[in-house]
């Protein structure tokens, strides 16, 4: 019988560390129980540089979720993210035996088999696959193909791997905790299950979730993912910039960013200067051209998307046909959907979602989609346990959920 | 009120251009104006080779070489291809009779146009046209034979043409992806060119709000065997005006806009449709005068084209003598030749200057406003050392002083004829390291927008103490970091029992007593004044020299500016370190 369950999700981003406890009801709604963040340190470009000092974010962030959500958190789903995470797509071409005629599952495990062997180091383990295509004599189907007849399946697989090492601390940090880890889960694939409607998915759609340290995205199309990856470039790297061609503190640079910056390029934005005067912290008094604050926010923003577009496959952005989603932190930046717009030429939501229960505002942030789609996740999976136990739809949902 | 319509400005008319391909890579670049449409140029194509000239488009075709030929190519020899055009000599005469302004384009290396180039060239400038020949250099790959062809061509080119605008067609790598098709790098290659080509007739064809003509284009290019810049744009859409700057900087010619910083004079034509503002124009001057250096002189056109629609285009020309494209490689040769014993004469000066200066740059904290500071001052060091040069007597004089100057940046004190080799030395290793990538970036290019140094002239009025005595004070001037205050301190040792004469000098001898504003605008007036007046060309080599050195420090500095992300795992793509500032990045380049 299927029964109320309670999931945590963990995020340990570059500027935040964010616990989130949702209960999955009976009917397959979410409600939020409760939910601790806290001001993450020891991160850099999403992974993990200073483990204890990441111990004590991580902790202080589930002594708050604990104590809102009144649950005692036992295992948490975790996102992961860095630069060594890399999508790729491959293809398993699997020849049916003589004599054979229907394809049984097993011979898709075998296709899905061939598709797993791409060429990785040693230290590279396989996080993700999901089917995106069957092809039965070169015909294709978006659903397995089991029973049906045919000669050959290829089956096209989105795999996304990793350092095998880097993926084992980020857990054995969660595990010092006295915390179990059920699953680690790529962040945009993650942040994609909450941020993403399946029609969306279906008619293909792009989720760009720019963090504070790296950016990581998903392109959906004909329901399965076509493209994923992750940028180690985020807004701490926005910061930075300002930080270091204006001579600002870190302080004022992320307060100036936050409250002043524009990423339109739009001439009008331009106008004038900002006067930061004295405060208490001691800094002196300083002056910033809004046209030099804009252009250096604009310059890292735009690399930060030609570099996603040039990461998509060829042909892949005209096939799009619900346009971009931004999440994350810094996908609040004013001026930005005017240049994601300018640059993949879509159509630009940001990402809120009013399915979930709970105390609605406090959900609406971007920068929550990341763990909410953590607990979307594992509802997803405990769905997908309890339909092994039928044999024809062992395989992986992303997307292809009903 | 009646209106009128403003009186259309003398132009060219069309039908005095006449655009000439010569050769196999010439008729190439004007199948490729006469494709994108051109309106009313005349178009002829010269070639020896028949089978190429008939798959020409060009209106007007004349076959070199009917009878030494006979229809086949040059194979490469350029002597042939001078003999084949001078055999059709009469009949390109005729042809461009009457021009008043000829655009040849040429691909050097090979037989026809190495060698019929030069002969064009020469009969268009004896039918009294303004010649602009648009020429290729050869890739590397083809050898080093076609690479001298194509040298000697293009200099006996560059003193017969009015204006010479090369395009290398190894920098064609940065108009294409790598991986692109070679058709496509070809085709990218010609199309500049006759983008280029389109842009010069439109400026001289079209009437202008503010007009800029021929005499402006020739004073724009008006130096003796130099290289022309050009660089345009075209852009449409919101920002078009930032857009089309950025185009036009882009262009491989202006080295990314860097080869701007040195210029003398640039003419800058704007074009756009009716809607046309003001303050479009506004911003875009605005933009590019940060690009040249504040004493050039910029001759501004605008024109409105109605062809244009919404689309707004810039167009940049300026010129640059070649031995600044050049020098710089060559400085580092020069320097290493080391200096055995001072001479007599010309020769001492130079190399007494030399070593003066050349210890300076080595315990400079303040780097960016170095190169500023020590050009005037070898300017006047060289003149100092020219007015002594006279009285023989005081050349002795002047030999101690290398060594006290030596003396008083590096610690060791040897006799002269030791420590003179070593002068040279130090200087000229690094600069051989220099990576050539880096020469042709200017020294501004690199200096933050906000540089962190203070001014120098005011430190050698805080720091310096009277020098009144010019030995003893040499050595705690030495020790200040500022190098203007080293140099006069240095002249003033060169220069004993004599009255102070030029510029930094000056500036050294009234430091004690001034107030410290005022000498330092009197030192930077008076340097300036002296960069200006002295033309010895070791001066300006000296100057390159310098900055190459400067380069090569401030490169390293930019290896820590990383702020916060210093330490971490770099993010490298495609060479670049994604964690400097794109801000930063795109300036350098």
């Amino acid at each position: 019988m299927p029964r109320a369950k309670i999931h945590v999700g963990l995020e340990i981003g570059t500027s935040k560390v964010c616990m989130l406890v949702g209960e999955v009801k009976v009917d397959g709604s979410v409600k939020i129980l409760g939910i601790g963040t806290a001001k993450s340190a020891g991160v850099r470009k999403g992974e993990i540089s200073d483990y204890v000092k990441v111990r004590a974010c991580v902790e202080d962030a589930r002594r708050k979720a604990e104590e809102s959500s009144d649950v005692q958190i036992g295992s948490v789903f975790l996102s992961i993210t860095g630069n060594h995470l890399v999508g790729v797509n491959s293809t398993g071409t699997y020849r049916l035996p003589e004599r054979e005629k229907q394809i049984h599952a097993g011979y898709l495990k075998e296709a899905e088999k061939i598709a797993r062997g791409i060429h990785l180091t040693d230290e590279q383990v396989i996080v993700h696959q999901s089917p995106r295509l069957y092809r039965v004599d070169g015909f294709e189907h978006t659903a397995p193909p089991v029973g049906l007849f045919g000669k050959t399946i290829e089956s096209d697989y989105h795999m996304v791997y990793g350092l095998g090492t880097r993926i084992q601390n980020s857990i054995k940090c969660v595990r010092e905790l006295s915390m179990e880890v059920d699953d680690v889960v790529f962040a945009p694939i993650a942040a994609a299950q909450y941020a993403l409607y399946r029609d969306e998915k279906e008619s293909g759609v792009l989720l760009i979730d720019i963090g504070g340290g790296t950016t990581d995205y998903v392109l959906y199309l004909n329901g399965a993912i076509a493209a994923s990856g992750c940028i180690a470039l985020g807004g701490e790297h926005v910061t930075n910039d300002i930080h270091m061609i204006t001579e600002l503190q870190f302080t004022r640079a992320e307060t100036l960013k936050i409250r002043e910056g524009h990423a339109s390029g739009e001439s009008s934005h331009d106008v004038g200067g900002i006067k930061i005067p004295v405060d208490e912290s001691g800094f002196t008094h300083q002056d910033v051209k809004r046209e030099l604050l804009n252009a250096i926010i604009r310059e890292r923003m735009l690399e930060i998307l030609n570099l996603i577009k040039k990461r998509l496959p060829a042909g892949a952005l005209e096939r799009v046909g619900s346009g971009v989603i931004l999440s994350g932190g810094s996908s609040a930046m004013r001026g930005l959907d005017q240049l994601v717009k300018e640059v993949f030429g879509l159509s630009v939501n940001l990402s809120t979602r009013l399915e979930i229960s709970g105390v609605q505002a406090n959900f609406q942030d971007p920068q929550y989609i990341t763990c909410l789609g953590l607990i979307r996740y594992a509802q997803y999976l405990e769905i997908e346990k309890r339909r092994t136990s039928s044999p024809f739809t062992k395989f992986w949902p992303f997307g292809r959920k009903s | 009120m009646i209106e009128f319509p403003r009186e259309t400005q003398h132009t060219i008319p069309t039908s005095h251009v006449k655009i000439i391909g010569l050769g196999g890579a010439g008729a190439n670049m004007l199948d490729r104006v006469a494709l994108d449409g051109l309106d009313g140029a005349e178009i002829l194509a010269l070639n020896a080779d028949v089978r190429t000239l008939n798959g020409s488009v060009a209106s007007e075709r004349i076959q070199l070489g009917r009878n030494l030929t006979k229809g086949l190519g040059c194979g490469g020899d350029p002597e042939l291809g001078k003999n084949v055009t001078l055999e059709a000599e009469t009949e390109i005469r005729m042809s461009i009779k009457g021009r008043k302004i000829v655009f040849l384009c040429v691909g050097l290396g090979g037989g026809t146009g190495s060698g019929g180039a030069p002969m064009v060239c020469r009969i268009a400038r004896e039918e009294d046209a303004f010649v602009v020949v648009f020429a290729t250099m050869p890739f590397v790959f083809e050898g080093e034979r076609r690479r001298q062809q194509a040298q000697t061509s293009l200099n006996e080119l560059a003193v017969l043409s009015n204006a010479l605008v090369v395009f290398d067609n190894n920098r064609m790598g940065e108009l294409v992806v790598a991986k692109q098709g070679i058709h496509e790098a070809f085709q990218a290659g010609d199309k500049m060119i006759a983008d280029s080509i389109k842009a010069v007739i439109r400026l001289v064809t079209r009437p202008g709000l503010i007009h800029v003509g021929l005499d402006e284009l020739m004073t724009a290019l008006r130096t003796t065997r130099s290289r022309c810049l050009f660089g345009s744009g075209v852009a449409n859409g919101k920002d078009r005006a930032a857009k089309a700057l950025a185009n036009a900087l882009a262009s491989p010619l202006l080295d990314k806009g860097a080869l701007l910083r040195e210029t003398a004079s640039l003419l800058v034509h704007i074009c756009g449709g009716a809607d046309l503002t003001l303050y479009e124009v506004e911003l875009l001057m605005q933009k590019l005068t940060k690009q040249v250096p504040e004493k050039a002189h910029v001759l501004f056109g605008a024109a409105i084209d109605e062809s244009m629609h919404d689309q707004l285009s810039i167009t940049l020309i300026s010129s640059l003598p070649e031995e600044k494209l050049q020098e710089k490689p060559q400085a580092s040769a020069v320097e290493e030749k080391p200096i055995l014993e001072p001479t007599e004469g010309f020769g001492f000066d130079q190399e007494a200057a030399e070593s003066v200066i050349a210890p300076l740059p080595e315990p400079m904290p303040v780097l960016s406003n170095f190169s500023f500071d020590i050009a005037p001052a070898v300017a006047a060091t060289q003149e100092v050392a020219r007015e002594e040069k006279p009285s023989a007597s005081s050349l002795p004089e002047a030999v101690p002083a290398i060594p006290a100057s030596k003396s008083a940046f590096a610690d060791p004190i040897a006799p002269v004829e030791v420590v003179e080799p070593k002068i040279a030395s130090p200087f000229a290793e690094p600069l051989a390291a220099a990576p050539p990538s880096a020469l042709p970036a200017d020294f501004t290019s690199l200096i933050p927008p906000k540089p962190a140094t203070t001014l120098p002239a005011p430190k050698l009025a805080g720091s310096i103490p009277p020098p009144k005595n010019a030995l003893p004070g040499s050595a705690p001037a030495a020790a200040t970091p500022s190098p203007a205050a080293a140099a006069a301190a240095e002249i003033r040792q060169a220069t004993p029992g004599r009255k102070p004469i030029f510029g930094a000098a000056r500036a050294a001898s009234t430091a004690p007593q001034d107030s410290p504003a005022e000498e330092s605008t009197e030192a930077e007036a008076s340097a300036a004044r002296s960069t200006e007046e002295s033309a010895v060309p070791a001066v300006s080599k000296m100057i390159e020299k310098t900055r190459a050195k400067h380069l090569q420090e401030e490169l390293l500095l930019e290896k820590e500016q990383l702020g916060r992300f210093a330490g971490t795992d770099p993010t490298i793509e495609d060479g670049d370190n994604l964690d400097i500032p794109p801000f930063l990045r795109k300036k350098k380049k």
